[in-house]
């Protein structure tokens, strides 16, 4: 994939935008089906394979998750959520990763230019060498995906397997599902796959069943069919994810303020600077200067 | 001019404090402006690397800040708010067409430079505050996203305040001449404390620079 596929760039706006799309690309989503996965962890396994990534061993914390969170080294986790349910314990599966947000909170704030990118494929990617390691995509992200490394200092998060996918292979993660919870494909496609499958949970009684594809954030590349789409926190997904007030306030209204602000006084400074001038004092012992003016008139 | 008669008008220790904070404030506002314009990631270089940039920041802003507010301590009882200060301050067109014969006549401080005095007392206590819930690694992971957000919302439009004031300090340093100087080395003439700060000469505790030598 070239730059020319870059659609979003952080650290640009209008006025400098990113490489546009010149081949038009159709959006790649990921297709979790809640309904399917029997929490196997494969596709956590498989992503730390392909990506090199080892998480250090911890410790049992009751949960048969581990790690019990997303790392800079976990950039899929499969998360044990346990519900009650009339007086009866359930597990909620959820393969947390990446969302992939068509309008990513994390990436209108951060201010490096091209340390996040969003590709025309839809995928939203980190360049960690740009990356300055400010934190503030990871206090940004609606989902809580990315995390700096406590080495490099550095945003890491689920790349969709970029450069598998460019390759024309589905993410490590799909590939290595047993149940066929995971699927891979054009936006579309599982779109359309969804729609099928939430029509026949409804008819087997599930009559809440839905897909998870949130508005507040223009959709996501990766959308999941869940057993109750009214009680997303179940997964421990956020009901209504977006881009947070203050950080809109911030890149919207308070830089393209302050910098009229900015140049305004400067303005004001300049004009007044040239217009009123020195503001000099006259020193009432001119003494000193008067001798010297005699002493030169006397050798003209 | 005679040195001696030259009055005190800055201690030697607010000097240093000052000059400290002008360049650590260089520095501090020069990689701030880089992650606040991405255009202007370039002026981040001071630092050597946007990396090296945004791990010196956090750091100058502190040691801009601290004296900073030793300073603003140091100048308290200057700024507090005298009679005269209102119609000064109502007075502030003739203040900048210098109609000298119109302006209330003021002490150590003009209103204006007390303003600027509250504004960077404000400012500075709100930048090292939310700085520090920014400041990654070491204190953003014990704040909660969401305090962090409003953090930076905050930092930045403090931070665009005090550039703002900055300016004007700046400015009116420079188009005030002779303040540079006392700024520099502490002494200003006679007649230019008359010109600007009248008042100042009724100072029971004003100094000479001949009675501090003997
Ligand atoms: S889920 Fe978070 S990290 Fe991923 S694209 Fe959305 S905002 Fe960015
Ligand atoms: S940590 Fe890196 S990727 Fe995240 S906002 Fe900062 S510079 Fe951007």
């Amino acid at each position: 994939m070239s730059a020319q596929d870059i659609i979003l760039s952080s650290g640009t706006s209008e006025l400098t935008p990113a490489a546009q799309v010149r081949r038009k690309l159709s959006k790649v989503a990921k297709l979790f089906d809640a309904t399917k996965c029997n929490g196997c962890k494969a596709c956590q396994v498989s992503c730390s394979e392909w990506n090199d990534l080892r998480a250090p061993v911890g410790s049992f914390q009751g949960s048969y998750q581990n790690p019990m969170d997303l790392s800079s080294e976990c950039w899929t986790l499969m998360k044990y959520q346990e519900v009650e349910e009339n007086n009866k314990l359930n597990w909620r599966f959820a393969h947390s990763a990446c969302m992939h947000c068509d309008d990513p909170a994390c990436l209108t704030a951060c201010s490096t230019k091209g340390a996040i990118v969003q590709r025309a494929n839809g995928v939203v990617d980190f360049d960690s060498d740009k990356c300055t390691g400010c934190g503030y995509c990871v206090s940004a992200c609606p989902f809580d995906v990315p995390r700096l490394d406590p080495i490099d200092q550095k945003a890491y998060k689920c790349t969709m397997c970029s450069d598998r996918i460019q390759v024309g292979q589905e993410p490590a993660c799909v590939k290595s599902c047993i149940t066929g919870a995971l699927k891979y494909g054009t936006r579309e496609d599982m779109l359309f796959i969804a729609d099928l499958r939430i029509k026949e949970l409804r008819k087997r009684g599930y009559v809440n069943a839905g897909l998870y594809n949130p508005e507040g954030v223009g959709g996501t590349g990766m959308i999941m069919i869940l057993h109750d789409i009214n009680q997303p926190q179940n997964y421990g997904l956020p009901a209504d994810p977006k881009t947070s007030v203050p950080i809109k306030l911030w890149q919207d209204v308070v830089k393209p303020l302050g910098a009229a602000g900015i140049i305004a006084t400067v303005a004001v400074a300049c004009l007044h600077r040239i217009t009123v001038g020195r503001n000099l004092v006259e020193e009432d012992e001119p003494a000193q200067f008067d001798h010297t003016h005699s002493d030169k008139s006397d050798k003209e | 001019m005679h040195k001696q008669n030259m009055i005190l008008r800055h201690k030697l220790f607010d000097r240093i404090c000052h000059w400290f904070v002008v360049a650590t404030g260089l520095v501090t506002f020069l990689t701030g402006f880089a992650f606040f314009f991405p255009s202007f990631q370039w002026l981040g270089s001071i630092a050597g690397t946007p990396q090296m940039a945004r791990f010196v920041h956090p750091i100058a802003g502190l040691m801009m800040c601290l004296p900073l507010m030793v300073m603003l301590v140091r100048y308290y009882h200057h700024n507090k708010w005298e009679k005269n200060d209102l119609t000064w301050m109502l007075a502030i067109k003739d203040v900048m067409f210098e109609n000298e014969d119109k302006i209330p006549a003021i002490g150590h401080y003009n209103p204006g430079q007390k303003v600027l005095f509250r504004t960077f007392v404000v400012t500075s206590i709100a930048l090292t505050i939310t700085g520090i819930m920014m400041w990654q690694p070491y204190f953003a992971p014990y704040f909660e996203a969401s305090a962090i957000q409003w953090a930076i919302l905050i930092h930045a439009i403090c931070a665009v305040i005090m550039l703002i004031f900055v300016i004007v300090h700046f400015w009116m340093a420079t188009w005030v001449e002779g303040s540079v100087a006392g700024m520099l080395y502490g002494y200003v003439s006679r007649a230019w404390c008359k010109k600007h700060h009248p008042n100042m000469l009724n100072d029971p505790e004003l100094k000479t620079n001949k009675q501090e030598k003997h």
